[in-house]
């Protein structure tokens, strides 16, 4: 694996410093790692509990998807007590002796404050119980939570994918950068560390070992290995490693790290990247479980299956010749099996045909030959090529690798994870950054259950969900800057708005140490997103107004009705004057007013007639306007929506077909 | 710091030139005693057979309101009962439904109007305040009583919802009945001050406008109330500011050079433009606006003379044709060599305001003006009346409007 070797810079630089200075100690990439665990999205014990939980669910995605079958994914994080903890190292739990040496020692004078300020709660809330509202038990919170504890889960995530081999399953898990996911490919791991990483976590903070239950397709046993891994020299230490029986022919893989993490934090976090994870994922069912240590504070939610269309796994592909670095270039030569350059360039790389390489080989110089045998390029060739390949013209790579959630799957994601009043989706066509190309894919919801007023945005890269630094993201700075949502009658402020932008491209330009954000920067991802954004809107905006035009439809019998008792009162007050001052006979009127005025003084006709007769009037012109509104419409009060029919996931039996020009029903049978 | 020195030595060498004060009365008294020939305007619309129809109100009395209001209101009442709803027919005051009439040298409301169905979404807020608006202007004219708009606004603040709403229906109304504002009894709050040598007889007291202190007398908003002016005054100034208008009270500018001073603290009052039409009318004395040398300043200028859109149905009753522009005139910042630290530079704004005004009626009719304009639009600088104080505050009642009216240098 001399590529591996290449690639994990760290190693090399230490390598090559050392023959400068011998004090330096040669660090191995799990070492680095470690030592720069944020750079992995290992910040703090919270975070590293979200990091670990999204890089065990994405690897079972992963997994489940190579083998075509539809993943079912179960997550649980359980909480362990400090006691549990201790019972599990083997270690004793001990009573405090010297009360003083602790952090979080009450001072007598603390202790006084916060008996005054219990007390001072007590009283508010005995008032408040007397008023006969309803408490929050805050105090029982506050008590639940050990002061200053660091605070342990044991995640597991079950997966029905690929599995991993007997054999292999040492070296996968505890090797850094042992990974499978080094072709030029659409993947879902940002550094190819994955679980490895929570491997090295819980190395860290708990000193546990991981264990592993696996089992390939049509496998008769299943694999146990327990494993740490030794960070020094990178490779694994396997504590257990055994077959055991497969009565039900299970396949897939189970993982469980106990780590030290931080649930309260990063509740919400790890709570939305599963269902942002459910909204892109549709056809994938999970089943999330949180373990407390008190059972009240269980959560269990699971997010099932609507679909079985899954879009088909990422293909692997060639490098551009515009997106590889000289590095790159060794490694290529040095893996292909191709004998000549002519060979290699034609192969090895997307748009080069072989008289494009040709034209090529000519051009790099007379010392050049399409028949040279590639391997025995010297480095300045090497460089010579490298310069040609950024200066030429080559066509754009075209995005068949490429594998999009699918409008139809973003639309039932959406549909199903926030029960929007509308949605609307569109897949932009593929374009080309730096050799890579990409696809922008948009979705835009207005209302929905639990959405915010306002802008909503979720963010998806190679269909993972973004959590993170939101603020400097294409997505966001396109939503709230360069859309126009008046114009599409979306008020930006008041309307429930989630807009949904999932890029999927063999290379995703994240910015920032975390790769959490992808940069406004990039011209041709900016203008990708804000343009699929906006064909969201325009199909959005025809439902709207339709919508609008039938909702006035219903308000305006309300609305018109609303004014008139005003309108009535005043042309009585006015009346019932002029019947006065006629009555007087100051005042002489025509004989038509003279009659109505006559009936006004007799109260024939009062307010009640006037508002009487408007209500008539008003009813009249609305079944009118309905009338012709139905006309124009074609009875249609609402826009046309598909619907999404989603199959049955278990066998029915079935009695009677009925059978019309449309479809064919079937009838249960044992309903 | 040589420059400005100079330049404030040369502005002052003007007070040199000053005649005496006698020399310039005889100047003024010439134009005054040319102005006394004054002839009111007497063509009306109906003489002009203009191609267009046009809808003019009148000042109604009390009793002919009511039995307006009484026929519209009788005529609702009957098409309500008859089942078929009810609408008004309101005259549009839209530009578009505006037209200057180079004759009256006014902008007059051509005779489009729009219906106002009950049964209309869009319509049936303004029919009901319309409806409840006529109904209170009844009352006030059977009680024969003044209310201002405020007023008018909070009692029945739940349906009118802002004063503007039920302001714009008042005008509507008017437009309706085909009287003019004053005439439905609501007046706006006062605004509008004047000072100098007028005495007047408001109901049925005298005034004398000499002895009102340097903050003036306020212009009375009923019209009506006004009598038996009197004047031994020059001519009217009129003054954009107030606080220009403070400065030459103070000074006693009208004891100096008889004359009323007049102003409207900005854009004009309906009260202020009849006040200063009656007194045109009565006095026959010819009127001097001073206003900032920006657009805003001929704008002010425009309305008094030809009238407001929005009031452009009333603009018979309302408009003084014939005011002369005497400063301050964007050519006198440099005759009058104003400091370059007092002049202002035009935002994008102004000079798009300035521009426009270019291509109104009001201001090609004259050539003397369009050419002042387009001087100010060229130099793009603009210079308030305020601007003068730069060489003293007492420049203005002192040198500047001495020097103007020796020099009968007004257009």
């Amino acid at each position: 694996m001399a590529s591996e070797k290449e690639r994990a810079t760290p190693s090399r630089k230490s390598k090559a410093s050392k023959s400068k200075d011998s004090i330096l100690k040669q660090k191995s990439p799990a070492e680095f790692f470690s030592e720069n665990k944020n750079i992995a999205g290992f910040d703090n014990p919270g975070k590293s509990l979200y990091t670990t939980v999204r890089e065990l669910v994405e690897n079972a995605l992963d997994s489940a998807e190579s083998i075509a079958k539809l993943p079912v994914i179960e997550v649980t994080i359980e909480e362990i007590s400090k006691s549990k903890f201790n019972s599990m190292i083997g270690l004793l739990d001990r009573e405090r002796l010297d009360e003083e040496l602790y952090g979080d020692y009450e001072t007598e004078k603390a202790r006084e404050k916060r008996l005054a300020k219990e007390a001072r709660e007590q009283e508010k809330q005995a008032k408040a119980a007397a008023a006969g509202k309803k408490v929050k038990d805050s105090n029982a919170v506050k008590l639940g939570k050990g002061r200053g504890e660091a605070l342990f889960y044991k995640v597991t995530c079950k997966d029905n994918g690929r599995g991993m081999p007997n054999d292999d399953i040492p070296n996968m898990l505890g090797r850094v950068l042992s990974g499978t996911k080094y072709g030029l490919k659409q993947t879902r791991g940002k550094f190819g560390l994955g679980a490895k990483m929570a491997l090295i976590w819980s190395k860290m903070s708990t000193g546990l070992p991981i264990d592993i239950w696996s089992a390939t397709r049509g496998q008769s046993f299943i694999s146990y290995c327990r494993l740490d891994i030794n960070i020094h020299k990178n490779v694994p230490n396997v504590h257990i490693h055994e077959k055991r029986s497969n009565e039900e022919g299970w396949h897939g893989a189970e993982i469980q790290v106990t780590i030290e993490g931080n649930w309260t934090t990063y509740r919400s976090k790890i709570i939305n990247y599963m269902r942002q994870m459910a909204v892109i994922t549709p056809y994938a069912q999970f089943l999330f479980r949180f373990v407390a240590a008190t059972p009240d504070k269980n959560i269990s939610i699971r997010f099932a299956r609507r679909t079985n269309v899954m879009p088909p796994a990422p293909a692997e592909t060639k490098y551009h010749p515009s997106a590889v670095d000289l590095l790159l270039i060794k490694r290529l030569i040095a893996e292909t099996l191709k004998q000549n350059l002519l060979q290699f360039l034609q192969h090895e790389f997307t748009s080069i045909s072989k008289f494009y390489a040709e034209r090529l080989i000519g051009e790099m110089g007379p010392e050049f030959t399409p028949k040279m045998p590639v391997k025995s390029l010297t480095a300045q060739q090497l460089v010579r090529i490298h310069q040609l390949f950024r200066q030429a013209k080559f066509g754009e790579p075209t995005g068949e690798c490429l594998s999009p959630a699918g409008e139809y799957n973003l639309r039932l994601g959406i549909m199903k994870e926030l029960h929007p009043d509308m949605v609307a989706t569109y897949q932009g066509s593929v374009q080309v950054f730096e050799g890579h190309p990409f696809l922008v894919e948009a979705g835009l919801s207005l209302g929905g259950r639990d959405v915010k007023p306002g802008l909503n945005i979720f963010r998806f890269a190679n269909r993972i969900p973004l959590l993170f630094e939101q603020g400097g993201d294409v997505v966001t700075r396109t939503a709230t800057k360069r859309i126009n949502w008046n114009s599409y009658k979306i008020n930006q402020v008041q309307d429930k708005i989630g807009v949904f932008v999932s890029i999927v491209s063999t290379k995703i330009p994240f910015k920032g140490t975390g790769k959490e954000y992808i940069g406004d920067d990039i011209k041709e991802i900016a203008s990708a997103v804000k343009s699929a954004i906006q064909q969201c809107c325009i199909q959005l905006k025809s439902k709207i107004v339709r919508q609008q035009q039938a909702h006035d439809r219903q308000q305006r019998k309300r609305n018109l009705s609303k004014y008139i008792p005003d309108v009535s009162r005043a042309i009585y007050g006015v009346l019932m004057e002029m019947a006065d001052g006629q009555k007087s006979k100051k005042v002489k009127y025509d004989d038509d007013a003279d009659d109505l005025l006559k009936k006004v003084a007799l109260h024939q006709i009062t307010e009640s007639t006037f508002i009487q007769k408007l209500g008539q009037h008003v009813e009249q012109v609305d079944a009118e306007m309905a009338l012709e509104y139905a006309t124009q419409s074609g009875m249609v009060d609402t826009a046309r929506e598909p619907i999404y029919l989603r199959t049955l996931e278990s066998d029915y039996k079935f009695a009677l077909e009925l059978h019309n020009p449309v479809c064919v029903m079937k009838l249960f049978s044992d309903f | 710091m040589e420059a400005p020195r100079k330049q404030a030595q040369a502005a002052l060498a003007f007070r040199k030139r000053l005649k005496p004060d006698n020399a310039i009365l005889a100047t003024v008294r010439k134009i005054a005693d040319s102005a006394k020939s004054y002839k009111p305007q007497t063509q009306s619309l109906a003489d002009l057979n203009l191609p267009n129809a046009c809808k003019e109100v009148v000042d109604l009395s009390c009793a002919s309101v009511m039995a307006e209001i009484e026929k519209t209101i009788i005529n609702i009442a009957r098409s309500i009962l008859g089942g078929n709803g009810f609408g008004y027919s309101v005259p549009s005051r839209s530009s578009a439904n505006q037209l200057y009439v180079q004759e009256l040298d006014r902008i007059v409301l051509k005779d489009k109007a729009s219906f106002r169905p009950f049964a209309n979404m869009a319509s049936v807020r303004k029919t009901t305040i319309t409806t409840r608006i006529l109904q209170l202007v009844h009352q006030l004219c059977k009680k024969q009583i003044h209310v201002t708009k405020r007023d008018l606004f909070y009692t029945d603040v739940k349906l009118f919802q802002e004063q503007g709403q039920s302001d714009s229906v008042l005008d509507d109304v008017s437009c309706m009945l085909g009287c003019t504002r004053s005439s439905l009894n609501v007046v706006a709050s006062e605004k509008g001050v004047v000072v100098g040598r007028l005495v007047f007889v408001e109901d049925g007291d005298r005034i004398d406008c000499t002895k009102m202190g340097v903050g003036g007398k306020a212009i009375p908003p009923n019209i009506d109330k006004v009598k038996d002016m009197e004047s031994d005054a020059l001519f009217i100034l009129l003054v954009e500011k107030d606080a220009a208008f403070m400065r030459l009270a103070e000074d006693r500018f009208y004891n100096r050079f008889p004359c009323v001073i007049i102003t409207a603290k900005g854009q004009p009052d309906v009260a202020t433009r009849l006040f200063l039409k009656k007194m045109k009318t009565d006095l026959k004395l010819p009127v001097l606006g001073l206003v900032d040398s920006d657009p805003y300043g001929l704008k002010i200028l425009s309305v008094y003379m030809s009238g407001s859109k929005n009031m452009s149905y009333d603009s018979s009753n309302l408009t003084t044709p014939d005011i002369k522009w005497l400063g301050v005139r964007p050519s006198d910042l440099n005759k009058y060599k104003i400091p370059e630290q007092c002049r202002l530079p035009m935002t994008d704004q102004d000079i798009k305001t300035g521009k426009d005004l270019l291509e109104e009626d009001f201001i090609k009719k004259d050539p003397n003006w369009h050419k002042e304009l387009e001087v100010m639009v060229k130099t793009k600088e603009k210079a308030e009346i305020q601007a003068l104080s730069s060489f003293g505050f007492q420049y203005l009642s002192e040198v500047y409007l001495p020097m103007k009216l020796q020099e009968r240098d007004w257009i």
